[in-house]
């Protein structure tokens, strides 16, 4: 009972904590767009592939989804410089979210694609639309509007999953928040703002995407 | 490499290192069982203080949501590194377990406040207005309406919140919580290979989350099926 808060020793920092939140969203972004890459093919391979090809893309996403993110990056830090492949704290932690990202952002996909129903596409052959067009005018808008919603929903998840990196030595928002209670020793104040810059920049990318998603693809999305 | 994962498993897998590893496993399901547990019970009153109706009970509504949003928009690691030094400033004397099981509670609670929400928003809002028009209280409503119907809408996601929150609490291992994740850093400190001691690790937490995910999966099928 013997603390008094004090926050002026923090203020200062506080540009540097935001330059560490762009450093968060940069990570965020790249796994984001490269688990949709992986998510993407994993979901066109687990609804078209053969039976093998289906069996390494059930058995990676089951694995990644079963796994906590934290050790998935710890054995890529720590495993993969043995097999010869050194990497970055940066790259080791970027391409274990990436890789968890794609296993999630499977699913979450293979979901989607899954929802459009054969009426649609017979509506659409009736119609007389060729393939592009179908593609085009009914898979397209339709996967859109079902995804929307869980994939900014992951998108949220993952700009809090990113704080991971600070424990590999990333000065993103985390890391920095730890260099810079090592400086001043104010740890509640540090940690309240680094908080605070969290919960801005994840109600600010629930805004944006929520405002997208209406303009869009007309989702009605809620932010709180 | 691979001769020196041959060398190396004897001494890896001898009968104080399983212990260890099987006592580091309790402690995670542990962490997760009961902070999930409180941490429903939380969420559940959170959940049904948005259900109040009247303009005194403007100001905890307001606390609550902004509690709730709070905790789900700030990192786990921020959120246990927040604890850890409440504790330590208000000189609180407890051990690293117990400030990882508050911050399980406090998150778990604001999850499932906002999955409890949606059960009780998923029953029509007619069947409130029933409870309404037989001169229920709030109590008697949720207890002989709403739950029996929403309680199948609730425990799904819940379950699967529960399962994601075993992976979460890995994070755990940063303040020195003797779980999982932490053994694995402690064989590789040992000197085992990364391989070894991190694979053996991902597979422990595979075994216990992969059982946990597929009963979540039926019980998901299942409820959706009786459900009409």
């Amino acid at each position: 009972m013997h603390y008094t808060i004090h926050f002026n020793l923090v203020w200062k920092y506080i540009p540097y904590l935001l330059n560490g939140a762009i450093l968060s969203f940069q990570i965020a972004i790249l796994a984001f767009l490269g688990g949709m890459i992986i998510g993407l093919l994993g979901a066109s391979f687990k609804i078209f592939g053969g039976r093998f090809l289906r069996g390494i893309i059930q058995a990676y996403v089951s694995f990644f989804m079963n796994t906590p993110q934290l050790v998935q990056i710890y054995f890529f830090f720590f495993a993969l410089p043995q097999a010869g492949i050194l990497l970055s704290p940066y790259q080791a932690v970027l391409v274990g979210m990436t890789l968890n990202a794609g296993a999630y952002l499977t699913e979450i996909q293979r979901a989607g694609f899954l929802s459009v129903r054969k009426s649609e596409l017979e509506a659409a052959e009736t119609l007389g639309m060729s393939l592009p067009q179908t593609v085009w005018y009914v898979i397209f808008p339709h996967i859109c509007k079902v995804l929307f919603p869980s994939l900014s929903n992951h998108y949220i998840i993952m700009t809090l999953g990113t704080s991971m990196a600070a424990i590999f030595g990333v000065e993103e928002l985390t890391g920095r928040a730890f260099n810079v209670n090592a400086v001043t020793f104010r740890s509640i104040e540090v940690f309240i703002v680094t908080a605070a810059i969290y919960f801005g920049i994840t109600v600010l990318a629930s805004v944006t995407l929520v405002l997208a998603g209406r303009w869009l693809f007309r989702v009605k999305g809620k932010v709180f | 490499m691979i001769e020196s994962l041959w060398e190396e498993i004897p001494r890896f897998f001898t009968y104080y290192n399983w212990i260890f590893l099987l006592e580091a496993a309790v402690r995670t399901l542990v962490l997760t069982g009961v902070g999930c547990l409180i941490g429903f019970a939380l969420g559940f009153y959170l959940a049904i203080v948005r259900v109040f109706r009247g303009k005194k009970y403007i100001p905890l509504k307001v606390v609550t949501i902004f509690f709730v949003e709070f905790f789900r928009r700030v990192p786990f690691l921020v959120t246990l590194m927040l604890v850890f030094f409440f504790c330590q400033g208000v000189q609180l004397n407890v051990s690293v377990f117990t400030v990882a099981l508050i911050t399980v509670c406090l998150i778990s609670a604001s999850y499932t406040a906002e999955i409890v929400r949606a059960g009780l928003e998923s029953v029509h809002p007619a069947q409130w207005e029933a409870g309404e028009v037989m001169n229920f209280t709030l109590a008697q409503k949720l207890r002989l309406i709403v739950i029996p119907q929403a309680w199948k809408v609730i425990l799904p996601p819940a379950f699967s919140f529960f399962i994601a929150l075993i992976k979460d609490t890995a994070l755990a291992s940063q303040i020195g919580v003797i779980e999982l994740t932490y053994v694995g850093k402690v064989f590789n400190n040992k000197g085992f290979t990364a391989v070894l001691a991190f694979g053996t690790v991902l597979i422990m937490y595979y075994i216990i989350s992969y059982p946990l995910a597929r009963f979540g999966a039926w019980m998901e099928k299942r409820f959706a099926l009786s459900k009409h």
